[in-house]
């Protein structure tokens, strides 16, 4: 089996998600902060895709954990800019982000328990 | 440190400022109707809390903290009142520069905030669990 | 004579070589031998498409009913292939202890 490759990707995945939960609470907790830019991840593909390019020299499949805090990237909300006296975070995005992350995860843990499972089978005489 | 302990954090830090922001808005609601004991005094003033951000670029934290408490310098409205122990010489008195409209909008829009925080944190405390429940045995 | 060494290769996915050196070494029952290794190679091809599909899902590009279903599929053909190799390793082992 080559799992080997999907409990990596399933831990990079894991790590980006628990990143942007993150993001999400920095956002939520700062949602009435003067002045604040709420922030959110670049897509997973995309991290994926630029640490292969790194990476290329070694197994494609090994990730490293330094590029996920450089991730962060601060996304503009529709243009307007946040005033002094007000920040550009919307509550209801922030709550359907952090939805995505609660569901990607549970499928994430249960992609990663179900593998386990079965490899476990085959090793046990 | 673990993301996820962060986002618990900075969620808690939420958590804190918008419970003092409720506590701030609802003294204004009490004290609505205050006005001085003096002829002629200043009523109550009202409050207005005020949130900043702290960057931790170690751990991606950003929680938000309170900065102060400070008095909204808005004049006090004025009403007609000779009777009133605060009137003054011409028999007007000051009135706090309190609008219940105003306080009632700034409390709903403290307990979603509040809300929206607590559900940072039990989300939070989920995913964590979800993750250790991987190496309990069973299913 | 079935060799269960050969056979616990089976039902271990990685290299579907085995499968043909047991089709070869057991000419004489081959209906039986054949029904081992479709077994184990629908266990094979049915945990390959779980975990594409499960990558797939990883990156956000299939949905959690399909890869749910792709699993417990592949847990079921694994499960089967697993149980059918035991049973032959029994069965082995008891006619091996057969006196002559």
């Amino acid at each position: 089996m080559d799992t080997v490759h999907l409990f990596d990707m399933a831990s990079q995945q894991a790590r980006w998600l628990s990143v942007r939960q993150t993001a999400v609470a920095n956002n939520i907790a700062n949602a009435n902060t003067p002045g604040y830019r709420a922030v959110d991840v670049q897509p997973f593909r995309q991290i994926l895709e630029n640490s292969a390019m790194v990476q290329s020299v070694t197994h494609p499949s090994h990730i490293r954990a330094a590029g996920f805090s450089s991730a962060v990237t601060r996304i503009e909300t529709d243009g307007s800019p946040a005033s002094t006296s007000s920040s550009t975070v919307k509550l209801e995005n922030e709550l359907v982000k952090s939805g995505e992350v609660a569901h990607a995860y549970e499928l994430n843990t249960a992609i990663v328990k179900a593998f386990h499972r079965m490899v476990m089978m085959t090793v046990k005489t | 440190m673990d993301p996820l302990s962060v986002a618990l954090k900075v969620a808690a830090s939420g958590l804190d400022a918008q419970s003092k922001r409720l506590l701030v808005v609802s003294e204004n609601m009490a004290n609505a109707q205050s006005t001085s004991t003096v002829s002629g005094g200043d009523p109550y003033q009202r409050k207005i809390i005020s949130f900043a951000g702290e960057l931790d670029r170690a751990s991606g934290a950003n929680p938000v903290r309170v900065n102060g408490v400070f008095r909204d310098r808005t004049a006090f409205p004025v009403e007609f009142d000779p009777g009133n122990r605060a009137a003054d010489a011409s028999g007007y008195v000051k009135l706090p520069n309190v609008n219940m409209l105003v306080e009632m909008a700034d409390m709903r829009e403290a307990n979603r905030s509040y809300e929206a925080n607590l559900q940072v944190v039990k989300q939070a405390r989920k995913l964590i669990s979800m993750t250790i429940d991987l190496l309990r045995a069973g299913s | 004579m079935i060799d269960p060494v050969l056979l616990s290769g089976i039902v271990r996915t990685t290299d579907p070589s085995p499968i043909s050196s047991t089709r070869e070494a057991v000419s004489a029952t081959p209906g039986f031998a054949d029904m081992v290794a479709d077994i184990s190679n629908d266990a094979a091809g049915s945990i390959r498409s779980a975990e594409s599909l499960s990558l797939q899902a990883l990156q956000g590009e299939a949905s959690a009913r399909e890869v749910v279903d792709a699993v417990m599929s592949a847990e079921r053909s694994l499960q089967t292939a697993i149980a059918i190799r035991d049973k032959i390793v029994t069965a082995y082992l008891e006619i091996s202890r057969m006196s002559i």
